[in-house]
């Protein structure tokens, strides 16, 4: 029995060495389901990234293959992963919307020897899950951080932080929390949500007896931010003057046109705007629309998915094409380029992206509503990372 | 031919099965494991939904009550030996069943689908709510299985997990069939069929289901185990409607009230999704529904229900 | 005082908007026995709609519900003759398989064709703007959700309990064999019943589509709300859907304003309570 699997191992390895010319890339991302728009986001920015740059490095030639896992749910992630590994053979993975699913595939990597490239979950912790992963997308501390600057600048001196009730929310909290606590700033209360709140009445009408003068905010993109903003307004809380303030998973592009004029002037923090202005940007934004077959579906992931396909193009000139996952890694550490959403780099402590963090205004400007970026953070490293 | 003999051939050509899938698909060993898990849970499921009819939509919480105390104890408690894990696993779902039969035994019908449902939305969001111990939606990880009696470690290819899996689900298969034989299972069909009478006869009713319910958890609860062993993380989904759902569907699939049912609705259903997610992973959905739909047209028993119609209808024209 | 006030108005919209798309469920499950999953994704495709009579089409709000209404019927109506009737009377559990099938169908044409956005209906000018109660101000759409549930009681209780019709469909629920042996076309009842439940779905839809946004996974997210509403109240009682939508609206918008970290656990502790007390939902009959 032992003999079949080795014979049945050899060919694997076999596979990946002998037709050296063709390299697969797994990418494991939510392709149907509720973030189904996230999956072709991810499926978008991988295909510009080819259609700018060709799908040959080298001799080699890249084959994507695609695997799709809607929710959150580690036992099938493990799974696709390991099938992607030892039936597909591919060199590399990627993709990873929701931390739970990166969490599960992390054990596999160092065995399989394959580096993975996370092409969104956003909890600090998962780059410490295995020296193989590299993420080319945000984490939540990173894209909240910054937004406690921000009030303390406009004066605004007590805050309500309003947050649904799960990994991502409390880390948004926290990191606010952290650093507007740190500027002297004071927090009059911290409310968590609970996931499936749809009336957001009730909260509102906490956050105006609370008597702060603004509120924090996280709610996941997707249909509940479309509730919050529409109570926050028919609530008076925008009239009377309560500024809103959110990491910009509350206004991604393609909610906006449902979120209307009660998202305008509506503030937020995030590492990527699909109106960011440089050549890059308009480069990639024109490849990218031709890839997801419609401008108002284009979002942030995509970006992650396009950028993790420039990490993955390095590993593989790194390598020659080999399959050695800690040299492919090796390889990126400190890796700087420019990116659609400015200039990052590959921070070499903890594989994670360094990148600005940029604040924005919803408006609407030539017929659609945009973020448009009013401030920018430099260099934003992940604050929330702590060394194993 | 008598039981026993029965019996031995049923197990043998179950084992047989998974040799064969063994050797056919070897480097799909994560997802045939993934799918003994979830038959563990449907088998737990058919206990009390096809033998004591009590319909419910919140059988994961059970599943997840084990892959959770499981899962728990490697990762914050150092428990790390996989045999003391699934003992674990059976022991907190059979407690989390017994509990949670006590508010859903209370309804009958549609009510207690609501009431079972209500159970699994408190589990969900207990563990959310106690992410400390549980990870909450980032999930528990840093569970790192010892190996197997020592010797085996669980590896890339997931071999070991797999005819550990196998071996235990042939275990379960075994005493689950002389359970439902027992006078105990037939005093639960009884209770399925007319309580009222059974109450009559002077037989407990409330208490047999409780029991049934713990046993049912125990299955669950191995099943559950068994994924965290396996999968080394447990996320909410494991506590969640949806799977219960799923695990409903697979049920009625396979054909209620028949240990071969549960196994084949989640062998079908959950292969059959993998495989036609893999072919689109985009646009799916649509054919399992077809596909759900399509049963219950064409073979409203399930699908064991279809295959003993067409095996009469053959030995009928045999003779 | 103006805290209670105000969460009792809360409480009223969210819990009348929790009424409006459930009622049409409780008709299918209790007067006509079939569990119905695919009740919401008959809501979503009003949605839609709706969405597309206003927003493609430019026609006003309420062309957008009727043609909401009509057009949910118009694709329920085949359902019906070639899926739904062959469950009548099955078992629940066949049932659910049956309609989960249909509302996977549902949705991944819908993600397919109309894609994973979310969709909006535009209100007229006069929903948009805030009313003012005295003691505070609330959104005016909220305001003409509770009209339109009011309504949709009083409509619903007269056409079971007040009409020819009524009488059919109460005896054919009764006893299908007594009563068409009687001359009532059961079949008939049936399927008029069937385009009922599905209008409603398709009117909650769209007036429910401010608390509840029209997008693909619609049918799933809300299918538990619409199932604990309806047995709650007891299946095919419209007081008691109204009640039950009143009191579990109540305990939500409470919760969610005086401890939002547990609201989940007051709402299905205070379903296990109901429930536990009332087998039969709140004002359901006992077989």
């Amino acid at each position: 029995m032992k003999s079949v699997f080795l014979a049945g191992l050899a060919l694997v390895l076999s596979n990946s060495v002998a037709f050296a010319d063709t390299i697969k890339i797994g990418v494991v991302g939510p392709f149907s389901g509720p973030a189904a728009l996230q999956g072709k986001n991810f499926q978008a920015g991988i295909n510009a990234w080819l259609a700018v740059n060709g799908n040959t490095i080298g001799d080699d030639t890249i084959e994507v293959i695609y695997r799709d896992l809607p929710a959150p749910d580690p036992a099938q992630s493990a799974a696709l992963t390991q099938e992607l590994i030892v039936s597909e053979g591919v060199q590399y993975l990627a993709g990873y919307y929701y931390t739970p699913d990166a969490m599960a595939a992390a054990p596999i990597l160092e065995e399989g020897n394959v580096p993975m490239v996370v092409f969104n979950a956003a909890t600090s912790a998962i780059v410490n899950a295995s020296p193989y992963v590299v993420r080319t997308s945000f984490t939540t501390w990173q894209t909240s951080t910054p937004m406690a600057a921000v009030a303390h600048d406009r004066g605004i001196k007590k805050i309500i932080t309003v947050v649904s009730d799960y990994g991502p929310g409390i880390d948004s909290e926290t990191a606010f929390v952290t650093g507007f606590t740190a500027a002297g700033g004071e927090i009059v209360e911290s409310v968590r949500m609970p996931m499936n709140t749809n009336d957001f009445s009730p909260m509102m009408q906490r956050i105006k007896d609370s008597g702060a003068e603004a509120v924090f905010a996280f709610l996941p993109a997707g249909p509940a931010t479309l509730g919050f903003v529409q109570a926050y307004v028919e609530n008076g809380l925008k009239d009377a003057g309560v500024t809103l303030l959110a990491p910009g998973d509350l206004t991604q592009e393609p909610d906006l046109a449902a979120l209307g004029d009660n998202a305008l002037g509506l503030l937020t923090t995030f590492h990527y705007a699909v109106s960011h202005d440089s050549p890059e940007n308009a480069a990639f934004v024109a490849s990218a629309t031709k890839a997801i077959g419609s401008a108002s579906e284009l979002s942030f992931p995509a970006v992650g998915a396009y950028d993790g396909m420039y990490v993955i193009s390095k590993m593989i000139e790194a390598t020659g094409g080999n399959q050695d996952a800690a040299a492919a890694v090796e390889a990126v550490k400190g890796l700087s380029w420019i990116s659609p959403r400015g200039p990052v780099s590959i921070n070499p402590e903890n594989r994670h992206i360094t990148q600005n963090i940029y604040l924005r205004e919803v408006a609407f400007e030539d017929g659609q509503y945009i973020n448009k970026e009013i401030q920018t953070f430099e260099n934003q490293v992940d604050p929330g990372w702590k060394a194993p | 031919m008598s039981r026993p003999i029965r019996d031995l051939i049923a197990v043998l050509v179950l084992a047989a099965v998974a040799v064969v899938l063994f050797f056919l698909f070897p480097t799909n060993l994560a997802l045939l494991t993934r799918i003994v898990a979830v038959m563990l849970l449907v088998l737990s499921l058919d206990l009390v939904t096809g033998f004591a009819g009590v319909a419910t939509l919140g059988h994961a919480a059970l599943f997840g009550a084990g892959a959770y105390a499981a899962g728990i104890a490697a990762a914050k408690f150092g428990i790390t030996d996989p045999l003391l894990m699934l003992a674990i696993g059976a022991v907190a779902g059979s407690v989390a069943g017994a509990l949670s039969s006590l508010v859903i035994l209370r309804g009958h019908g549609l009510s207690q689908l609501v009431l079972s449902i209500a159970v699994v939305q408190l589990a969900h969001e207990a563990a959310n709510k106690l992410s400390a111990w549980t990870g909450g939606s980032d999930g528990l990880s840093g569970i790192a299985p010892s190996a197997l009696l020592g010797m085996f470690r669980f590896d890339l290819f997931g071999r070991t997990a797999f005819i550990m899996a196998v071996v235990m689900l042939l275990l379960v298969f075994v005493i689950l069939r002389v359970v439902v034989r027992s006078p105990f299972g037939m005093l639960c069909r009884g209770i399925k069929q007319d309580p009222t009478r059974v109450r009559a006869m002077g037989a407990p009713v409330y208490s047999t289901l409780v029991k049934m319910y713990a046993i049912a958890g125990a299955v669950a609860g191995l099943g559950g185990a068994l994924s965290a062993i396996a999968t080394k993380v447990v996320g909410l989904d494991s506590l969640s409607f949806n799977l219960s759902a799923e695990a409903l569907v697979m049920l009625v699939l396979g054909g209620t009230g028949k240990l071969f049912g549960a196994m084949l609705g989640a062998l079908v259903f959950v292969w059959f999704e993998d495989r036609i997610s893999a072919i689109n992973p985009f646009h799916w959905l649509t054919v399992v529904g077809v596909l759900l739909v399509a049963v219950v047209l064409f073979a409203p028993n399930g699908l064991t229900g279809a295959a003993e119609a067409i095996w009469k209808r053959l030995r009928r024209a045999r003779s | 005082m103006q805290t209670v006030l105000s969460i009792a108005a809360d409480s009223l919209a969210y819990g009348m908007v929790l009424f409006i798309i459930s009622i049409g469920l409780s008709v299918t499950m209790g007067l006509m026995k079939v569990v119905n999953l695919a009740h919401g994704a008959f809501a979503m495709i009003g949605g839609y709609i709706a969405c597309y009579a206003t927003q493609q089409l430019g026609l006003p709000f309420g062309v957008g519900i009727v043609a909401a209404v009509v057009g949910t019927v118009l694709i329920g109506i085949p359902l019906e003759r070639f899926l739904y009737r062959r469950i009548y009377g099955a078992p629940e559990l066949t049932q659910v398989l049956m309609t989960i099938g249909i509302t996977f169908i549902i949705i991944g044409i819908a993600n397919f064709a109309l894609g994973p956005t979310l969709k909006t209906i535009p209100l007229p000018s006069q929903l948009q703007g805030p009313v003012d109660l005295g003691f505070r101000s609330i959104a005016a759409h909220k305001l003409f959700a509770v009209a339109v549930g009011l309504v949709v009681a009083a409509a619903l209780w007269f056409i079971v309990e007040r009409t020819p019709f009524g009488v059919r469909l109460r005896a054919s629920v009764d006893d299908a064999a007594m009563a068409g042996a009687l001359g009532v076309r059961t079949k008939m009842v049936y399927a008029v019943s069937f385009a009922l439940a599905i209008g409603l779905a398709a009117l909650g839809g769209v007036v429910g589509a401010q608390l509840l946004p029209i997008e693909p996974y619609y049918a799933l997210h809300y299918m538990v709300t619409f199932l604990v509403v309806v047995s709650v109240g007891g299946a095919g009682s419209i007081t008691g859907a109204l009640i039950a939508a009143l009191l579990l609206g109540a305990v939500q918008t409470t919760g969610r304003y005086i401890m939002p970290e547990y609201g989940e656990f007051f709402f299905y502790l205070a379903v296990i309570e109901v429930v536990a007390v009332f087998p039969h939902g709140l004002m359901g009959r006992s077989k």
